[in-house]
């Protein structure tokens, strides 16, 4: 039992963390919520009510589909771009998606492989894209929640302030949906842009994010 | 089955995300049916506190003599709509607009007409 939890260590240390972050955020908006409501003279809201309301669903949303959007594109990007001297890259020379050999695919596959890897075929090649496919695809229903979430909780805003509500479409094209985007989106490019700079000339020991600490800074895709 | 299944999933997943908002449609009905054929005394019991207390600052009478004076709509319900804990009624003959209070929903503004391309000013609104 404990020999399981020491193997998933990083897993349920982030799934536990994940929980008591969600569950941080429901209390600290049900509150700030309630405060916004006593302002305009109405009753607080319930943290029920709340966690089921199209804001907390919005607010949770807008920011799932940046975590994944930011690891589906570094996911494909550094199949073809290189920061020399990261450890997060590839060798320069090693661009691209290499060869079967290299990807024990095809005639390199080997027993232990992956059963898909084995078959061959279109498992084989869904199999080889399926981390990329799997993080595009939970970006596009992510960010399809936010906008649905986030027409929610518009036209609730709308009708607070005495006005008519807006369809889907006409949500799309509303600055509060593309400011819920671009300033998520921001924030993950700056997050991993520097961090591929900043694997250059740092080290953590004993992190395999970083480079063993008496690697030369010029060295490429070497892990510690 | 699995189409079923999925079909389900995605509808709760729309309802969740949506705040199950179709779910109160009756009850807003109902109220907004109350309002429009009530009585003054009736309508300022249908209304948010923030709005019987607007009304008391202009008339210090009370909520049903200022309603009086007031010409809001008596007709039927034409069409509802809820967006979370909000909700829009359009009468034959007015606007209201509801919220939900811990009492049910209740009637935050009233005899509201279009003042630009979606606003409406309303003749009873909460400050």
């Amino acid at each position: 039992m404990l020999r399981r939890v020491a193997d998933n260590g990083l897993s349920l240390a982030f799934g536990a963390l994940f929980l008591v972050t969600l569950v941080g955020q429901a209390v600290a908006g049900a509150a700030e919520e309630s405060e916004q409501r006593l302002d305009q003279g109405l009753d607080p809201v319930p943290l029920l009510d709340y966690v089921t309301s199209s804001s907390f669903a919005v607010d949770v949303m807008e920011n799932w589909q940046s975590e994944y959007l930011q690891f589906f594109l570094y996911v494909l990007a550094t199949v073809w771009l290189v920061q020399r001297g990261s450890a997060e890259s590839e060798e320069p020379d090693q661009t691209g998606t290499e060869s079967d050999e290299d990807q024990r695919m095809g005639a390199s596959a080997r027993g232990d492989s992956p059963p898909w890897v084995r078959a061959g075929g279109w498992r084989a090649a869904l199999f080889s894209r399926s981390l990329g496919l799997l993080m595009g695809g939970l970006f596009l229903l992510t960010w399809v929640a936010t906008s649905v979430a986030g027409w929610t909780a518009y036209n609730s805003e709308q009708l607070q302030s005495h006005a008519d509500p807006v369809s889907w479409a006409g949500y799309l094209a509303r600055a509060d949906f593309w400011s819920r985007s671009f300033q998520n989106w921001q924030s993950e490019m700056l997050a991993v842009g520097s961090m591929a700079v900043f694997a250059v000339y740092l080290r953590q020991r004993g992190s395999p994010e970083s480079k063993p600490v008496g690697a030369p800074h010029g060295d490429t895709g070497e892990t510690g | 089955m699995r189409v079923g299944t999925a079909a389900a999933v995605l509808a709760a997943a729309v309802l969740l995300l949506t705040g199950c908002s179709d779910v109160h449609l009756p009850a807003v009905e109902e109220v907004a049916g109350d309002f429009a054929a009530g009585d003054p005394a009736v309508r300022c019991q249908l209304l948010t506190r923030a709005a019987v207390e607007s009304l008391e600052h202009e008339e210090p009478a009370g909520c049903a003599t200022a309603l009086q004076d007031l010409q809001l709509g008596t007709g039927g319900v034409e069409s509802a709509q809820v967006w979370g804990t909000e909700a829009q009624v359009r009468l034959t003959d007015d606007t209201l607009f509801l919220t939900a209070t811990t009492d049910g929903w209740r009637v935050a503004a009233a005899g509201c007409a279009h003042s630009d391309e979606d606003r409406y000013d309303c003749l009873v609104e909460g400050s």
